[in-house]
């Protein structure tokens, strides 16, 4: 069933025990000055997120020919329009009519979905018509035009590539890296889940008034679990985060759970799920160095993919019938981010297994509303200049890690 | 007021299909947004008991394409599925404790799945 062929022993020099991450990352507290410094934001924007490989979309968010989808991305100073052209391929193109600049594709919001079935997109303001593999097709009154070059005029492409379905650009005019080896490790490590059967999506966003960092670092780590989340896991009976891997920029770990109390109405819907094949917990389906004990208490991989996303791959085996979840912060400003965060499920059959997923839906949403509850306090504190610095515990090890190669790249 | 129709064997759930069952998760949290400890009780005494014979009911439905009488159980099946942890865990807080404001939470898919 995997397709890439890694075993969890080729991917041995990746783990780390508590005592080698103390050793490799120090013990020493963090400083909060890369969150509370304005001017490091400007930096990032430079050396991170123009930069670096972003996810953008996924495949099947674009399944049929002409679809597309338009993200803005004001870290970037840019609108990117994700189509997938009459080749079946997906590219990237910035929004920008190469006439006098207007949007070709009008925006509504963050994200932007729609489909051209024509193979065309035609700018509102004088008409031009854009081929979806980016051509020039057409110009109103062209003879009109003292000079132009239509076969220099299409779209400008941003660099695209595909990673297991998900879609990612890079800004840089000349990437440093391929995606490949950007992901590195993580793509061996995340990689042979069939995340593309997990089409069923339930999508949150919401703008937060805090440096992007403060709410990526809140969803990265476990030891806010007994505590913030007492109200929605009742009767909870403590995590056991381990399995901790380094591997270049980005990082992973598992968290394995001792379960909890569970309400009558979960067990119900839980149960229903799980007597389901598409939707019961599904261990073998994870990569091998993930879990690679195949413990029955795994709940899912917490990674960073830097810098700004994050895979929770589950399979069935934490939230019932979740396949997987993911996060995503965009800085808006210095002082404002956008938060998306995704739950994936493999489509119901039934009426009944749709109930049941809008449940399981329901109270990983409500954990999310206590995750981002702490966010904005977290930043005015930080931003009222009482603390220097943050205090990192063992279980927190995917900050101290994120803080350090986003100093980094600042540096490079 | 008229209710809407339910299969007959759970024709007597129709007052709290017409207070709860909307076809979407965002019309849904304005409903549940405004419920009193009461109205999640309420639901929760009528539904809970028949819980499993609801479910079995929708398991011979596809979740596309159902007949209106099955889908308005669907919608309310649905309400109960989002509504269950305020009576069960939340004690019977329309809110979340401790959380973030919902208001600002949106489900940002157009929701266009029910
Ligand atoms: S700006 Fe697009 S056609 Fe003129
Ligand atoms: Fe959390």
């Amino acid at each position: 069933m995997m397709t890439t062929g890694i075993t969890a022993e080729d991917l041995a020099h990746i783990s780390r025990s508590s005592e080698d991450i103390r050793r490799e990352l120090g013990v020493d507290p963090v400083s909060v000055r890369a969150i509370s410094d304005p001017a490091i934001y400007d930096l990032e924007r430079e050396k991170i997120f123009k930069k670096t490989w972003l996810k953008v979309a996924t495949t099947w968010e674009l399944p049929n020919v002409g679809d597309y989808k338009v993200k803005e991305l004001p870290v970037a100073d840019a609108s990117v329009l994700i189509f997938r052209g009459k080749d079946g391929n997906i590219r990237a193109f910035h929004n920008v009519c190469t006439h006098r600049g207007n949007k070709v594709v009008p925006t509504t919001g963050f994200e932007t979905f729609g489909r051209s079935r024509a193979n065309v997109v035609t700018c509102r303001f004088h008409g031009w018509v854009f081929s979806t593999d980016g051509p020039l097709r057409s110009v109103p009154m062209k003879e009109r035009f003292g000079k132009l070059d239509t076969a220099c005029l299409g779209l400008r492409e941003i660099h695209c590539d595909i990673w297991e379905g998900f879609v990612f650009i890079n800004f840089d005019a000349e990437p440093a890296q391929s995606l490949t080896d950007y992901l590195g490790d993580f793509g061996k490590l995340f990689g042979g889940y069939p995340y593309a059967e997990s089409t069923t999506a339930f999508r949150y966003s919401t703008v937060l008034n805090c440096n992007w960092k403060v709410a990526h670092y809140a969803f990265s780590e476990g030891y806010h679990v007994p505590t913030i989340h007492a109200g929605s896991l009742p009767g909870f009976q403590g995590v056991d985060h381990r399995d901790f891997k380094l591997m270049g920029p980005h990082a992973s770990s598992t968290i394995y759970g001792a379960g909890m109390d569970t309400a009558p109405s979960t067990l119900a819907f839980a149960s229903m799920l799980s007597n389901t094949e598409r939707h019961r917990p599904r261990p073998d389906q994870l990569p091998p160095a993930i879990n690679p004990e195949r413990r029955a208490d795994f709940q899912f991989e917490l990674p960073n993919l830097f810098p700004n996303f994050i895979i929770h791959l589950a399979s069935g085996c934490g939230y019932p019938g979740m396949s997987f979840f993911t996060h995503q912060f965009w800085p808006l400003d210095h002082g404002r981010t956008l938060w998306e965060g995704i739950n994936y499920f493999r489509p119901a059959q039934t009426a009944a297994e749709q109930v049941a997923q809008q449940h399981v839906n329901a109270l990983h949403r409500n954990a999310w509303l206590e995750d981002t509850a702490t966010m904005e306090d977290t930043f005015t504190g930080i931003m009222s200049g009482t603390i220097d610095e943050m205090q990192l515990m063992d279980q927190e090890f995917l900050i101290r890690h994120a803080a350090r190669t986003l100093d980094s790249f600042l540096a490079a | 007021m008229t209710h809407p129709t339910l299969p007959a064997p759970f024709a007597d759930l129709a007052p709290f299909a017409a207070q709860w069952a909307r076809p979407s998760e965002n019309a849904r949290s304005e409903i549940r947004w405004s419920a009193s400890k009461d109205d999640f009780k309420a639901l929760y005494d009528a539904m809970m008991p028949r819980l499993d014979d609801i479910l079995a009911l929708l398991s011979q439905h596809p979740a596309t394409g159902m007949p209106e009488d099955v889908h308005n159980l669907f919608l309310l099946a649905c309400a109960f599925a989002e509504a269950s942890p305020h009576h069960e865990l939340y004690g019977g807080s329309s809110a979340v404790p401790y959380s973030f404001d919902a208001r600002r939470f949106v489900r940002t898919d157009g929701d266009a799945a029910l």
